[in-house]
């Protein structure tokens, strides 16, 4: 069976918004992921699936089905493999090093607690008798992309344990006679529709990035949307071909970024002005501030500078700081925080 | 696993959380520290930034117990046993992180299941509170945690030891640890008595300053840069501090406190009014603490003052007393007259002047709507005069028309009440669903999986069923290639526990008769309250409203309380009281829950005056409304609540208590609900 061609994320129609924050976590993973929330029908689920395409490669163990960095967990291979019962590597030899395509990992929302976290290996121990981590599809997860749909609709607990795992970067199972711990560094994409039920604060927080998003409006955008969808069901890979050149440049352009990113600068006032921003519009805690830092100087990244530039801070503001602004829990999400920030000041 | 940990001597301001955190560590007697605040203030990084400062204790090699090998110290049984013949060594007290997956097996301990099988008998596996003796249990999102894994960590902080009793097992091992949680109040709050348990609390917020803000900005970005190198530069003021650390704790047992010292503490705590007497206690400990640090041999009043904020804010008892709502401005008289007038006016002439009543309605609406501002502070105040003037210009003209006008009003939402934490009691009624407010044993296999019990209902716990078989293995072996022999009788079932929400139907009376003099501002406050308290506890909620002649259903049962809280804010208010529609429509709506969640408990909250004055059929309105009502209250499934809204005067119609009566509700007045009230009303409807 061939495996059908994902829709090309260079053939999306408009929603810049969306695809700008997408691409900055591929820049820049540390930026904590993102959260878009929108009316159903707006090619959410299309375009985080289609990121695949421009994903890039990772350095990984040949043999490692997580992803672990040869470079800095070595160790946590080890454990793994013990904890996995496989024959540790002779010593001397080095494991087999290779690159491997960043993917998207999904997680569907029947997803109990044992699935995602991990837990005891139920065959092996029945027929060894021994207990055996099995690992969930947290571990899957580890430098790849976690994709949650309908992030607002999982169960409570399932949300604690992203919850806790994005955070530390690590997961840690302690159940059913197993402890394990494991590395789970994940780009956490969620997304939502705002109908059917907004997420706890405390999850809105730990997306770095939040885009709000609604169907296109322009008749000529909405046709153009039409004629490409119909186009990819006709022939997925006449057309997914069209759009390679696109795609490859636009991959090699988020490789270069990368690259570029720790070269970045940030001068000071512009640092004040991040600081006065989250000020004046009204954050919880400290999360707005480092992470718009880190926004704005993937944007100039991304844009080939090594400078960042006032221009970098304020749209790093309307994609870092809308589910951000303390509001009452019955309030709305802020749509626009340049008229935010106006409407704050001209308050005092 | 090590990681890298963000140094303690680099963190930005927030002096009394480094302060707090220092006298924890320095003295565990103080019994552990609760750190509440907004998300984003580093408290989970802090904690494990302490961790790592944290000096070297002596153990026993090899003994997963941590047991000391000092003299005078309790132990597990083995190390006991074998005193004074132990192997030690040093090594850094742990931090122990309680995940929030836990299950109770880990937390507290079970049967080692591969020892069991070869052994031929039960073999205790130490479990997380054994790690954690001597060390640092780190309790992330503490109000989150299950009841029964609480209660665990409860006992062994409060006797100092673990008690296992359960499948075959029967240990103790001590169990002294410093309990460090964190929390955000946004989420729900802590149980009372945990709260207590807990020897300091004290709250965090974001750095107001921008060069505060700027400076934690550089140095998160350097230490995500480059991790070593950023941790290499505050080695040296790392150092210093473990070793304050450790001096202190070295000193402390020398630290002296006068008698007259003690008095001021035995004060302080009887002017607070605090619950029992730990609150003594821990001041005492944290006050020695203080001076430990401080390298003083005696502590002073200083001392004193210091902590007591620490100790005493969250077992003060009588805290300031919520904020009383905003006075609502009284009327001034005329209008007052005329709209009593009104009222009796509507009630004996409902038929005639419907016709008049749309035209001049209709040109009241496009005023008014013209009119009314939505700034929450400042509404009430001007709306009154504002709907007064044009009541006035009305009645100019055509007395009659402007007596029976019910102006369309959009009235502000009063001042919501404060809700008290509802918790429901917990049944043992199967039921399906997520939210927070009950707990309930749920069918599904969804739910966190709890315990185990010897009913399998098709869902089995493997863990609990071999841990049953372990110890028979070796009768039982035979030759047949299987590693694991079960009979039946070691079958295990799980038990699955999920926070049930209830679904909590408003049905909202928005007529004319409601509009006067601020009963839909009280109403609408009241109903806000409930909706923030089910806002944190998932609950369900819908609305309808009723006015002119039908019902609407504002709200299908939702999660989103957002939007709940948003219809409020916009609902128009204004018409006759079709309460049979609105009746009939919340029968309607409840019923359609029920068939989708048979086992649900839903609560109508019925807000009126009763005061209906149009029928669905050929009866008298208020008749055809008792009559509803009693056949609503057939279905025992249902609770209801009615909420008065009719003031009290020289003239009460008593409508809405004759309703109460007849749906068999808990019956209140608005006039008498004040915020526990209100929560308590609804808390009382679910045991």
């Amino acid at each position: 069976m061939n495996i059908r061609p994902i829709y090309p994320f260079t053939a999306i129609v408009g929603q810049d918004k969306m695809k700008l924050a997408l691409m900055l976590n591929v820049i820049n993973p540390g930026l904590s992921g993102v959260l878009i929330r929108g009316e159903k029908g707006t090619a959410k689920s299309t375009a985080v699936r289609a990121l695949a395409d421009i994903l890039p490669e990772i350095p990984v163990f040949a043999d490692d089905p997580y992803q672990l960095d040869p470079n800095e967990e070595y160790e946590s291979y080890l454990d793994i493999r013990k904890a996995l019962q496989l024959p540790p590597p002779e010593p001397g030899e080095q494991p087999q090093v290779g690159m491997r395509k960043v993917r998207v990992v999904e997680l569907p929302v029947g997803a109990t607690e044992d699935r995602v976290v991990g837990t005891l290996d139920l065959e092996h121990a029945l027929k060894k008798g021994e207990k055996r981590v099995e690992p969930g599809i947290l571990a899957q997860a580890h430098r790849n992309i976690l994709y949650v749909d309908e992030v607002n609709l999982l169960d409570d607990h399932v949300v604690d344990v992203l919850l806790d795992s994005a955070a530390m970067g690590v997961n840690t199972i302690e159940r059913e006679g197993i402890s394990f711990t494991h590395p789970a560094r994940f780009t956490l994409v969620g997304t939502m529709n705002p109908e059917e039920g907004e997420l706890r604060p405390q999850l809105l927080d730990r997306f770095g990035l939040c885009v709000n998003i609604e169907g296109i409006q322009a008749a000529k955008d909405r046709v153009a949307i039409m004629e490409r969808r119909a186009a990819f069901d006709l022939d997925p890979e006449g057309f997914a071909a069209q759009w390679t050149a696109e795609s490859t440049a636009l991959a090699d352009r988020l490789l270069i970024a990368r690259a570029l990113y720790p070269q970045v600068q940030v001068e000071r006032p512009l640092l004040f002005e991040i600081a006065q921003y989250c000020l004046d519009v009204g954050v919880d805690g400290h999360r707005g501030d480092i992470i718009m830092l880190k926004t704005a100087k993937t944007l100039a990244a991304f844009d080939g500078r090594t400078e960042t530039e006032s221009a970098d801070v304020q749209t790093a503001a309307e994609l870092v700081l809308p589910h951000r602004v303390r509001r009452q829990p019955l309030m709305e999400i802020a749509d626009n925080i340049q008229g935010l920030r106006k409407r704050a000041l001209a308050a005092h | 696993m090590e990681r890298t940990v963000y140094p303690l001597a680099a963190m930005v301001g927030q002096e009394t959380f480094k302060q707090g955190l220092l006298l924890a560590a320095v003295n565990p007697a103080i019994g552990g520290i609760l750190i509440r605040g907004e998300k984003g203030t580093a408290k989970s990084t802090m904690v494990r930034a302490l961790a790592a400062l944290l000096p070297e204790i002596p153990v026993v090699r090899g003994c997963a117990f941590s047991c000391s090998p000092e003299p005078g110290e309790d132990r597990c049984p083995d190390c006991q046993r074998r005193f004074p013949q132990l192997e030690t060594t040093t090594r850094r007290a742990r931090l122990i992180n309680l995940p929030l997956n836990a299950t109770e097996d880990r937390v507290a301990g079970g049967i080692d299941f591969p020892r069991s099988l070869q052994r031929g008998k039960v073999v205790f596996s130490p479990g997380l509170l054994a790690g954690a003796h001597r060390g640092l249990l780190y309790v992330d999102e503490v109000n989150l945690l299950d009841d029964h894994i609480v209660d665990l960590i409860l006992d062994a902080a409060a006797s100092g030891e673990n008690r296992i009793e359960r499948e075959g097992i029967s240990f103790r091992h001590p169990a002294r640890f410093i309990l460090v949680g964190t929390m955000n109040p946004e989420e729900g709050e802590l149980r009372p008595q945990l709260l207590d348990r807990f020897g300091l609390c004290l709250e965090v917020a974001g750095a107001k300053e921008p060069e505060e803000r700027v400076e934690l900005m550089e140095r998160r970005d350097a230490y995500d840069l480059n991790q070593d190198g950023f941790c290499a530069v505050y080695q040296a003021a790392s150092d210093q501090l473990a070793h304050r650390i450790a001096q202190a704790r070295a000193r402390l047992s020398r630290v002296r406190i006068g008698a007259n010292l003690r008095g001021f503490i035995g004060e302080l705590c009887r002017e607070n009014n605090v619950a029992g007497h730990r609150a003594d206690l821990v001041m005492e400990q944290a006050a020695r603490a203080l001076a430990a640090l401080e390298g003083r041999a005696e502590v002073s009043v200083d001392h004193i003052r210091v902590v007591a904020p620490l100790v005493l804010t969250h077992r003060r008892r009588d805290a300031q007393p919520p904020q009383p709502p905003p006075p609502q401005p009284p009327p001034p008289e005329p209008p007052e007259d005329r709209q009593d007038e009104q009222d009796e006016q509507e009630e004996q002439q409902p038929e005639q002047n419907q016709e008049e009543n749309q035209q001049s309605q209709e040109q009241q609406e496009q005023q008014q709507k013209q009119q009314a501002p939505e700034q929450q502070s400042q509404a009430e105040n001007q709306e009154q005069p504002a709907e007064q003037e044009t009541q006035e210009e009305q009645s100019e003209g055509q007395e009659q028309q402007a007596a029976n006008n019910r102006d369309e009003q959009l009235f502000e939402i009063g001042p919501a009440f404060k809700v008290k934490p509802l918790t429901a009691v917990k049944d043992r009624i199967v039921r399906r669903g997520s939210g927070r407010r009950s707990r309930s044993r749920i069918s599904q296999k969804k739910g966190r999986y709890v315990k185990s019990s010897l009913q399998t209902n098709n869902d089995i716990a493997l863990d609990a069923t071999l841990r049953a078989a372990a110890p028979h293995q070796r009768q039982r072996a035979c030759d047949d290639g299987l590693a694991v022999h079960l009979t039946r009788q070691d079958l295990r079932g799980k038990i699955r526990e999920k926070r049930i929400g209830n679904f909590l139907l408003f049905v909202v009376d928005a007529s004319g008769s409601m509009g006067a003099r601020g009963r839909m501002a009280a109403s609408k406050g009241a109903v806000m309250s409930l909706l923030l308290d089910a806002y944190q506890k998932r609950d369900r909620v819908g609305m309808i409203t009723f006015r002119r002649n039908e019902a609407f259903v504002n709200l299908p049962p939702t999660t989103s309380v957002d939007m709940a809280g948003r219809l409020l804010a916009e609902m128009p208010v204004g018409g006759r009281t079709p309460l049979s529609a609105g009746l009939a429509k919340s029968h309607e709506q409840v019923r359609n829950y029920l068939i989708r969640n048979p086992t649900a408990q839903p609560i109508v909250i019925l807000i009126t005056d009763g005061k209906c004055n149009v029928a669905l059929g050929e009866r008298k309105p208020v008749e055809e409304s008792l009559h509803l009502a009693s056949a609503l209250s057939r279905d025992g499934r249902i609770r209801t609540i009615v909420v008065d809204t009719e003031e009290a005067g020289l003239v009460t119609f008593g409508l809405a208590q004759r309703l109460a009566g007849a749906l068999e509700a808990q019956y209140f007045k608005i006039d008498d609900l004040k915020a526990e009230a209100l929560v308590n009303i609804v808390r009382g409807q679910q045991q």
